[in-house]
Formats: structure tokens, C-alpha cells, sequence
């Protein structure tokens, strides 16, 4: 992965059904071990691309490619390979509430696992050890055995930073990882993310709503608006008017600048 | 301001086509299937039901018939668990194969495959082979079932469990694509992205969220099966069934009491223990 840049997204653009258009004529170029943040108005198709980079959805039209590899080329094991070097900080909860917080920090390995491993230390987990190395990096060490769905919001989304420390990939794509623990506690999680990617030379990008976070820790802020890049700059370029066109003319739809939610999807009562 | 367009359509008229449709079935119904409560205020109606349940009073509690009645009891019990168990066998692959999600669209194969149509077209050839199969186990009635399995296999509990486990093989395999339908796809996609293959996210995302609702569920199913049971053993499938319809047959009644009262037990038993199963969960 040297050489190339480790992304180089050219005019991608994402639809989704219904023609609701989500990125357009996006081209973005990202160096090995750089450190981004993204900041941009709610529903300004952050999380979308996001996804995209970490291979779970597929650019409608434009070139993607990671590492000097085509994307839109891989497919069974070869794109499994390449998911398993970007790990991904979900914004909303994806953690599986039932199982025990150990299963969900070990499930960062499955990629590197064997069907029948992963199976096996679902009964007798494998790995212990480093699961709670992981957790105690995020504060959360003695929840090593509760159940998932026990824990606070923030609990939860330092397990799924637990998760990604499992997966121990070659770039972290952080997806408002800060959005439900308190401001110092979001400073705490922001250097930490930080010290990783500067002692391991792995590439962060990290979607923020707080500006003063994006500013004051990141060397490169992008700012996104409706799907497209309104600027991509050093941080400290990024002037106050800069900031106030960024979230200009945006109506907070959901509650005051509340990241927007997708619909949980039904559930059947039995 | 204008409103955004309707994406969801509620402009349809099929809420009061169905309304209406439903009321004009009720009162159709209350009709032709001769209902009539004032039959019970009837001195002659009284009378029959009175002699009914005198006839039935006291139950039958001699040693003899009750010992007689232990094998019965045991056979219905082992046919509620052996069908139910088949059910399982049966409907479980077949609700995963009945289900969208899991047999042809979602993440576990967009973006995954190369697409070919030919493979698509194989997929939803095999769901809509599932969703089939399902219909036709549950569409025909447990008692048919039994009906047929006896003349296939012959008398006694055998052809009620293969009755109890097609039936309600085609019943959980509907329920539980229900389940499978509903699960929460953001979990999955998370453990997606760290390069797990297919199997995986099934063992690690879909089956703890749906294993509470399908066990419950099973479980709930098995307490009908107990009662179903009883009443396939009318059409010779054993068990408890087969001694009422032959009590019956001989004008026994307090017998018949005595196997109603066996039959509350069980089902009132199979009640506490999927309670209890469930409060587990
Ligand atoms: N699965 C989907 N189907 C249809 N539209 C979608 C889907 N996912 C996202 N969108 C739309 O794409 C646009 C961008 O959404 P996205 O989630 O990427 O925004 P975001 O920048 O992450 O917002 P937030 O800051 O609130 O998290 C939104 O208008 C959203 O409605
Ligand atoms: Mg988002």
C-alpha cells in the first residue's frame, strides 16, 4: 500500500433508491497516515461516504480506489481482504445488543478468523486477553462480560472503538465516534484516535459536528454540504465565513444540528 | 411551504375497501353461520345442555382407568415434542430461504457479487420455492394431515407427529422469516465491514437478534401442539385424543371428563414450562 495514495475518489457520486441523490461529483485524495476531519450540516452525506470508503456500498458512478486497487473490481474474498484493513467507528449503534461486550470488541477479528475460530469463541472466547486490553484503552475495562444493550450510549461506542483497536486496520474511519459522551470526554476519545494513528502511522478520517474539535486537533478539515465539497483545507484556512457558508441556509430538521436517523427498521412483537 | 411528495402511498383507497369488506363479512357471517344466542334462554335448549353436563359429572377416578390412561398421557407429550421438534427441522431452513434479506437482496449480496442474472434468477427462484412450500404446509389443516399420514404410515402417534410437523413446519417457517425480515441490518453491516464473510455475520449479528423471538415463539408453538395433539388423536394418531374419541364412541363420559381434566394439566404444564423458558431469555 506505498506509493499510491491510499484513497482517490474521483467524481464518485452515490444514489440511492428513488433518486435520492446523496454525493455528487465528489473527488477526494487522502495520503497514507493522514489525518482528516469532515465536518458539514446534517444529511450532507457524510455517513454515505464513509460507507463507501469501508467498502460496504458501492459508488452509483466514479472511480474509487484504495491503495492503487479498483474497488468496483473486488468482490468475495478480495473485497472481504480489503474491509478487513479499513475499520469503521459507526455514528449510530452498531453493536449487536444481545451478545456479551466481549463478542462485540472480538468480532473486530472475524476478518482475520476462520468460520469455524469465530464460531468457537462465541462458547469459549478467544482472545481474551487483548479484547480487555482494548477495553481498558477506552475506559470501559470491567465491561468486558456485561450484556451490550446494558450499557450507556457512550459505553457503547467506546466498545465499538474497542471493536475497531480488535481489527487493528490500516485506516479508522471514525463516524462521529464523540456524539453521545460528554465534551471531555469526546476530547479524550478524539486523542486517543489521534495517539493511535500517530504511533501506527494509520490513516484516520473522522466525521465531527463539532467544528472546534475538527479545528483544533486536525491538520486537514473538509467541509461537505448537499452531497457536495464545499471546501478540503488546512485547518487553519478555515476562516470563520468559510464556516458560517457551511451551515448556512441549513434548517436543523430534526432538533437543533441532532445527526439525522435513518428509520429503525419495523420490528414484529411475538 | 409545500409539503415533500408522499413516498409512502396513503393516499389509498384499500383501507376502506377493506373496511368496508370486513364489516359486510361480520355481518354476513353472524347470519349464515346461524347465530343465535336465545337458544340458551329455550326451556328445551337448557335442557340439552343440562343433561350434557350432568352426564359428564363425576369424572372417572378409578385406579384402574387411571393407570390404563399413564401411556396415553406420556404418548401425547412425546408427540407435541417430536413434532414440534420436526416443525423446527422443517421450518427453519425454509423461513432463511423464505426470507429476502437472507435469500436474494440486502447487504449480504449487494455489492458482493459479480451480478450475474442467472444467478439472481436462481435465488429468487428458491425463495419463491420456500415461500411456496411454506403456504402449502400451512394452508392444510393439521387434522388433514393426520388423515393422510394415517393412511400413509398407519394408526398411532407416529403419523400425528409427522402431522403436527409439516403444519406447523409450514406455521414457524412463516413466523420465523417474520423475525428474519425484522432484524436490525446496522449491527450486520458493522461486522461487515471488518471483512467477516457471509456465515459469519449470521452467527455474530442475525442469530442473537432474532434467537430470543424465534425460541419464544417455538416455545408458544408447542403448547398448541399439545392441544393439537389431543385432537388429531380423533383421527387415530394416538395419544390422549384416541381414548377420548374412544370414550366417546362408548358414551363414557365421565371418561371423557377425566381425559379433558389430563388434557388441562398438560397444556397448563407446557404453559409454565415455555414461560419459564422464556423469562430465560
Ligand atoms: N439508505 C438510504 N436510502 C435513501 N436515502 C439515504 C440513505 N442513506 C442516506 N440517505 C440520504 O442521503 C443523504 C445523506 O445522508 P448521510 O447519512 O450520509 O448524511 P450525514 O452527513 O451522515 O448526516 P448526519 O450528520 O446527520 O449523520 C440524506 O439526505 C439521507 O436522507
Ligand atoms: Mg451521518
Amino acid at each position: 500500500m506505498t506509493g499510491s495514495p491510499q484513497y482517490h475518489l474521483e467524481r464518485v457520486r452515490k444514489v440511492f433508491g428513488r433518486g435520492q441523490v446523496a454525493l455528487e461529483g465528489f473527488d477526494l485524495q487522502v495520503a497514507e497516515g493522514e489525518r482528516v476531519a469532515l465536518i458539514g450540516p446534517s444529511g450532507a452525506g457524510k455517513t454515505t461516504l464513509f460507507r463507501m470508503l469501508n467498502c460496504t456500498i458501492r459508488p452509483t458512478a466514479g472511480r474509487l480506489s484504495i491503495g492503487g486497487q479498483e474497488v468496483a473490481e473486488l468482490y468475495g474474498r478480495r473485497l472481504r481482504e480489503m474491509r478487513r484493513r479499513i475499520g469503521t467507528i459507526y455514528q449510530q449503534h452498531n453493536l449487536v445488543p444481545r451478545l456479551r461486550v466481549v463478542h462485540n470488541v472480538l468480532s473486530g477479528r472475524l476478518g482475520s478468523w476462520s468460520l469455524l475460530g469465530s464460531l468457537a469463541s462465541l462458547a469459549r472466547p478467544a482472545g481474551l486477553e487483548t479484547a480487555h486490553r482494548a477495553l481498558t484503552d477506552v475506559g470501559i475495562g470491567e465491561k468486558l462480560f456485561s450484556r451490550t444493550d446494558e450499557l450507556s450510549g457512550g459505553q457503547q461506542q467506546r466498545v465499538a472503538i474497542a471493536r475497531v483497536l480488535m481489527q487493528d486496520p490500516d485506516v479508522i474511519l471514525a463516524d462521529e465516534p464523540v456524539s453521545s459522551v460528554d465534551p471531555s470526554l469526546a476530547e479524550t476519545i478524539i486523542k486517543l484516535l489521534l495517539a493511535i494513528s500517530d504511533h501506527t502511522g494509520k490513516t484516520l478520517l473522522v466525521n465531527l459536528h463539532s467544528t472546534d474539535l475538527a479545528l483544533s486537533y486536525f491538520p486537514r478539515v473538509i467541509g461537505m454540504k448537499a452531497g457536495v465539497k464545499l471546501f478540503d483545507t488546512a485547518a487553519a484556512q478555515v476562516t470563520p465565513e468559510l464556516l458560517q457558508e457551511l451551515y448556512s441556509g441549513h434548517v436543523p430538521e430534526n432538533g437543533a444540528g441532532e445527526p439525522s436517523r435513518e428509520p429503525e427498521p419495523r420490528r414484529i412483537a411475538v | 411551504m409545500s409539503l415533500p411528495p408522499r413516498t409512502l402511498g396513503s393516499r389509498s383507497i384499500f383501507p376502506y375497501l377493506f373496511g368496508g369488506l370486513f364489516l359486510f363479512l361480520v355481518a354476513d357471517s353472524w347470519r349464515r353461520a346461524e347465530v343465535n344466542p336465545g337458544i340458551f334462554f329455550e326451556a328445551e335448549g337448557r335442557e340439552h345442555l343440562w343433561r350434557f353436563v350432568t352426564g359428564m359429572y363425576p369424572p372417572e377416578l378409578s385406579w384402574e382407568f387411571l393407570e390404563l390412561m399413564v401411556r396415553p398421557t406420556l404418548e401425547t407429550i412425546q408427540i407435541s415434542v417430536m413434532g414440534t421438534l420436526i416443525a423446527v427441522l422443517i421450518g427453519f431452513p425454509l423461513g432463511l430461504l423464505a426470507t429476502s434479506t437472507f435469500s436474494f437482496q440486502g447487504l449480504l449480496h449487494e455489492s458482493e457479487y459479480r451480478g450475474t442474472g442467472v444467478r439472481h434468477g436462481l435465488k429468487v427462484g428458491l425463495y419463491g420455492l420456500a415461500r411456496g412450500l411454506l403456504s402449502l404446509f400451512r394452508c392444510i389443516p393439521e387434522f388433514v394431515w393426520a388423515f393422510m399420514f394415517v393412511r400413509a404410515v398407519g394408526l398411532g402417534p407416529f403419523p400425528g407427529v409427522l402431522a403436527i410437523g409439516v403444519a406447523y413446519g409450514g406455521m414457524l417457517g412463516k413466523v420465523y422469516s417474520e423475525i428474519f425480515e425484522s432484524v436490525n441490518t446496522r449491527p450486520l453491516e458493522a461486522i461487515q465491514s471488518t471483512g467477516a464473510g457471509r456465515l459469519q455475520i449470521f452467527f455474530y449479528g442475525w442469530f442473537p437478534q432474532v434467537l430470543p423471538n424465534i425460541t419464544s415463539y417455538t416455545m408458544y408453538r408447542w403448547e398448541c401442539a399439545v392441544r393439537t395433539s389431543a385432537i388429531l388423536g380423533l383421527v387415530g394418531a394416538g395419544g390422549i385424543g384416541q381414548q377420548i374419541e374412544i370414550s366417546i364412541r362408548m358414551f363414557n363420559f365421565h371418561e371423557v371428563t377425566t381425559l379433558l381434566l389430563i388434557l388441562f394439566a398438560l397444556v397448563a404444564g407446557a404453559d409454565y414450562v415455555s414461560a419459564k423458558v422464556r423469562s430465560l431469555l
